[in-house]
């Protein structure tokens, strides 16, 4: 009750950053919660999102396709009961190729994303609490790296090693930890010298005991928002690395190589082939946009210090 | 700008609403009360009691959700609640001039103070750059900042938090306003930066001869520098008299807490600070009789039953069924 | 203000540097090494160090990178045997048009960003902020190549309004028939506004609930004075720094956008050199690239201290 009198009073004054006891911190997530469940275009994508991993992960359980031999004489066929999505230019069925190409487009970006986040944590945190020199140098190679491209990087990875599944999340990650790495830096930085953790410092406490049971969980907000922008991110790079020629081998599968492969077809109007892994890729990487940002405004509600 | 008896602000039944997510708050409940011409009237209260809202309503300020639901605001001859917002606008920064708690964040910080405190100059009196740039000057030697044509040209982080608040004075003195609205003015300062503002608030009020509205939750500052004092509990207005009949015959039981609680050099250091028990109602479902009840020692039923009416003389009221005795007369 | 710049520059150079190093790892991460990748596969060992000791790729590696550094300082990046030609003279003649491309894209991504962010915070949760939001969301989340090929379907072969290549040659070769820089500029400019313009509502939105703003309100100042001069300045302090941090992206777009379209630029010569693993192209390139976002993301950055005075006198 008392953050909502804080309104009452007309403006978001200092005395409204929430305490930073247990008591205060299970009211100000109560109202970050409150926040995300408001945004229906989030809550719409969460349930998105949920049904997008059933379709991947268990819908081939429920419809069986062959997506390791190829058919070429059911190549290219529109869609019909047999292939309710059609078949591509080797004969795979489109339904169930998006289904098993979803689970790697998947796989890999919520493997980098994770990749990303715990080196980024680690590093950032790091970064952020010992200060001074090491830092800033820390960050500078942050910074050398975010200078080039990721899809060049990767491009350039692409025609030295042969891409397995493995290898992207590896690379992707490692490409992909650069801003989680700054933002918790950051974030660091401006909790290293609140008065509760001069509190643990007096009491006794060393630094990995500072950084991992007090700054660390404070930054999940922001962490948890910029997860859900690395998963979006990843599964477009790994889309765009598809089209370029350099993605994953067939037979394996994955939603960018399907759409780019589809788009050679583009002036022969097979449409099945282009759509549907399209609308995948667009529908899965805007759900997770949206709870990113929606995530963002409940947590901007929650950490509202100055 | 004010009526023929020197009145220059005059609240009348006074009722604001918040409408919040899922409920509706009566911030201010019936308030009402005068301001004359160099007369300071110090607004009370603790946290929540609906003070700063009333400052934000004169001003049509309210925040989302907020809406004058009762009442009225005359400023002069003027009903302000009648007002659509282009007369606002009109009004606000002109006629009414507001000093801000925090002066660090009610300050732009990508504009120059000498920008900053000419702008009502240049909204309301259409003056050119260098007019109000040279007003600007003007404004902050009468606030008393130092080589004042070098700060025209400063940031406001660039100033000491004292400076700060300086400068939001000039800025709100710029048009020469009826009426000067400080809210928690001191607040965010230290106690010798606040006394010199206070200083600076007296002197200006004499000078240009304004009403002065001054909201703050302490009552040493109150002391100091209002005539009057209105004490407010929980969205109404529970005693209201001049200063000096508000602090040595002080009849609501509620003032009489507030009182008690101030820390006095005299007090030991092994007694306890006295605080008042328990905590202000929920304004979204106030309850039907005093709001101080509940929290009340010499609370009865007949308290708890209607909301109590004022009783006393005009010039010291008080609503309370059961006050501290009047000293002998 | 000086103490600020210096540091700056210092840190810019420091991260050069940091490229440098990367790109000189990746370089010797090739495999096989640089002897195989131009001798070819069947080379013989002997054939193999010979050219280490002719080309010093047996020394010590600091001592490498230090010749390569002093070497590429020079100007000198290295010979691309697929092409027969010098790095350098490629980048020369390639750089000034990914210049064009990329600095055209971002120009006009900002000048539709910025008024449309702007109005999205303003009318916040109304109906045309949704609408907005929606359209944003789904130019950003759609694969770039996709949406170039949507265009060029649209804008090439239904309705003949500009053609599906690029124009070829000299930068003002290009210039001369704009109609063939429109799609390829449409097709990075599209996801750089939906980027652009979140980001610009954002800060927007941050600014207006500020203090001042209801300083700005008690002064009578109206609402599109208040939102002029007082909100835009300082909710554009932001995006200059992001404009700065967004070149990658920018770059990352131009590789594709240059591939779909046939244009003549660093990107196209960047994924011919990856089919064709021509590796002193690739790393001329990166090089490139790199060193040009350093740069951005230090003039982004200054241009933030002369915009908020509160940056110039923090220390960090």
């Amino acid at each position: 009750m008392s953050a909502d009198l804080e309104f009452v009073e007309g403006r978001v004054t200092h005395d409204a950053v929430p305490e930073e006891g247990t008591v205060g911190q299970v009211r100000a997530w109560r109202l970050a919660v409150d926040v995300f469940l408001e945004n229906k275009l989030a809550l719409a994508g969460a349930v998105m999102i949920v049904l997008i991993v059933l379709f991947c992960f268990v819908g081939p359980l429920v419809y069986h396709t062959d997506q390791i031999h190829t058919n070429i004489e059911e190549a290219t066929l529109p869609p019909s009961w047999d292939h309710p999505l059609g078949t591509d230019d080797v004969g795979y069925d489109q339904l169930g190729r998006l289904m098993v190409g979803g689970q790697t487009s998947l796989e890999v970006a919520l493997g980098a994303a994770a990749v990303a986040i715990v080196l980024g944590v680690i590093w950032g945190a790091v970064a952020g609490y010992v200060g001074g020199f090491v830092d800033s140098f820390m960050m500078r190679i942050v910074d050398a790296i975010l200078a080039i491209p990721a899809l060049f990087l990767l491009l350039f990875l692409a025609a030295v090693t042969t891409p397995s599944v493995p290898l992207l999340i590896g690379v992707v990650g490692l490409i992909a930890w650069l801003v989680p790495a700054r933002l918790v830096r950051g974030e660091t930085l401006s909790l290293r010298t609140r008065e509760y953790v001069q509190a643990v410092k007096v009491m006794g406490g060393g630094p990995t005991r500072i950084v991992t049971r007090h700054i660390v969980p404070n930054t999940i907000g922001t962490v948890m928002v910029n997860a859900t922008f690395q998963v979006a991110d990843a599964i477009l790079l790994v889309a765009a690395l598809s089209f370029l020629g350099l993605g994953i081998p067939p037979p394996a599968a994955n939603w960018g190589g399907m759409l780019s492969n589809g788009l050679n077809y583009t002036y022969s109007g097979y449409w099945w082939l282009i759509y549907p892994p399209g609308i995948a890729i667009v529908l899965t990487v805007v759900c997770f946009n949206f709870i990113g940002d929606a995530l963002r405004d409940a947590f901007e509600v929650r950490l509202r210090r100055r | 700008m004010s009526v023929g008896d020197g009145t220059v602000l005059a609240v009348e039944g006074l009722k604001v609403d918040i409408e919040l997510r899922h409920s509706t708050v009566h911030a201010v409940d019936d308030v009402s009360f005068t301001i004359a011409a160099r007369e300071t009237v110090g607004l009370v209260g603790e946290s929540g009691c609906g003070k700063t809202t009333i400052g934000l309503a004169v001003l049509g300020l309210l925040p989302v959700g907020g809406d004058i639901v009762g009442g009225s605001i005359r400023l002069g001859g003027d009903d302000l609640t009648a007002f659509d917002e282009d007369a606002m606008l009109r009004v606000r920064g002109n006629r009414i001039g507001i000093v801000f708690q925090d002066p660090l964040t009610s300050l732009n910080p990508t504009m120059t103070i000498g920008d900053q405190v000419g702008e009502p100059l240049r909204i309301h009196r259409g003056a050119s750059a260098r007019a109000a740039r040279g007003s600007a000057a003007e404004l902050l030697a009468l606030v008393g900042l130092p080589a004042p044509q070098r700060q025209l040209d400063r940031y406001p982080h660039e100033l000491s938090g004292g400076m700060r608040q300086r400068v939001s004075l000039a800025t709100a003195l710029a048009c020469e306003p009826a009426l000067l609205i400080a809210d928690e003015p001191t607040t965010a300062l230290d106690v010798t930066t606040q006394d010199q503002i206070l200083e600076l608030f007296a002197r200006l009020k004499d000078e240009l001869g304004m009403a002065v509205l001054l909201i703050t939750h302490d009552m040493g500052v109150v002391a100091g520098q209002a005539d009057r004092v209105l004490v407010m509990y929980a969205g109404k207005l529970v005693e209201a008299g001049g200063t000096d009949s508000i602090f040595y015959e002080v009849r609501h039981r509620y003032t009489e807490a507030l009182l008690e609680s101030i820390p006095r050099m005299t007090t030991s250091r092994s007694e306890p600070l006295y605080s008042i028990p328990g905590q202000p109602p929920d304004l979204s479902r106030p309850p039907g009789g005093c709001r101080f009840a509940a929290r009340c020692a010499y609370a009865t039923d007949e308290c708890r039953a209607a909301v109590p009416p004022f009783f006393g003389e005009p010039a010291h009221l008080f609503a309370c069924i059961h006050p501290v005795e009047a000293a002998a007369a | 203000m000086t103490a600020y710049l210096i540091r700056r520059i210092a840190q810019a150079l420091v991260v050069l540097l940091l490229v440098t190093v990367i790109i000189f790892v990746m370089l010797h991460e090739l495999p096989g090494g640089t002897a195989r990748a131009v001798l070819g596969e069947r080379a013989t060992n002997d054939a193999i160090a010979q050219f280490n000791a002719q080309h010093g790729l047996d020394n010590p590696l600091p001592l490498q990178y230090w010749n390569w550094l002093s070497e590429t300082l020079q100007g000198n990046l290295g010979f691309s045997y697929k092409q027969n030609e010098t790095v350098s003279q490629l980048l020369s003649e390639r750089l000034p048009k990914t210049a064009l491309l990329a600095g055209l894209s971002v120009m006009l991504a900002l000048v539709i960003a910025i008024p449309l962010g702007f109005l999205q915070a303003l009318r916040r949760n109304k109906p045309i902020d949704y609408v907005l939001t929606g359209a944003a969301f789904i130019f950003y989340s759609t694969p770039a190549f996709w949406l170039a090929l949507v265009l060029i379907t649209l804008f090439a072969i239904h309705w003949h309004v500009f053609p599906a290549q690029a124009p070829q040659g000299s930068v003002s070769n290009i210039l001369s028939q704009p109609s063939g820089l429109v799609l390829p500029v449409a097709t990075i400019t599209l996801v750089s506004v939906a980027f652009y313009s979140r980001y610009v509502r954002s800060s927007t939105l941050e600014n207006l609930m500020q203090d001042y703003v209801r300083t700005a309100r008690a002064k009578g100042a109206s609402t599109s004075r208040i939102a002029v001069r007082h909100v835009l300045r300082n909710a554009l302090v932001p995006v200059v720094t992001l404009v700065g941090l967004s070149l990658p992206f920018v770059f990352a777009g131009t590789l594709i956008s240059e591939q779909i379209f046939n244009y003549p630029g660093m990107g196209l010569l960047f994924y011919n050199a990856a089919v064709a693993r021509d590796y002193p192209v690739l790393l001329g390139v990166t090089l490139v690239v790199g060193t040009a976002t350093v740069v951005g993301s230090l003039l982004a950055d200054l241009c933030y201290a002369l915009l908020d005075p509160r940056v110039r006198y923090v220390k960090s």
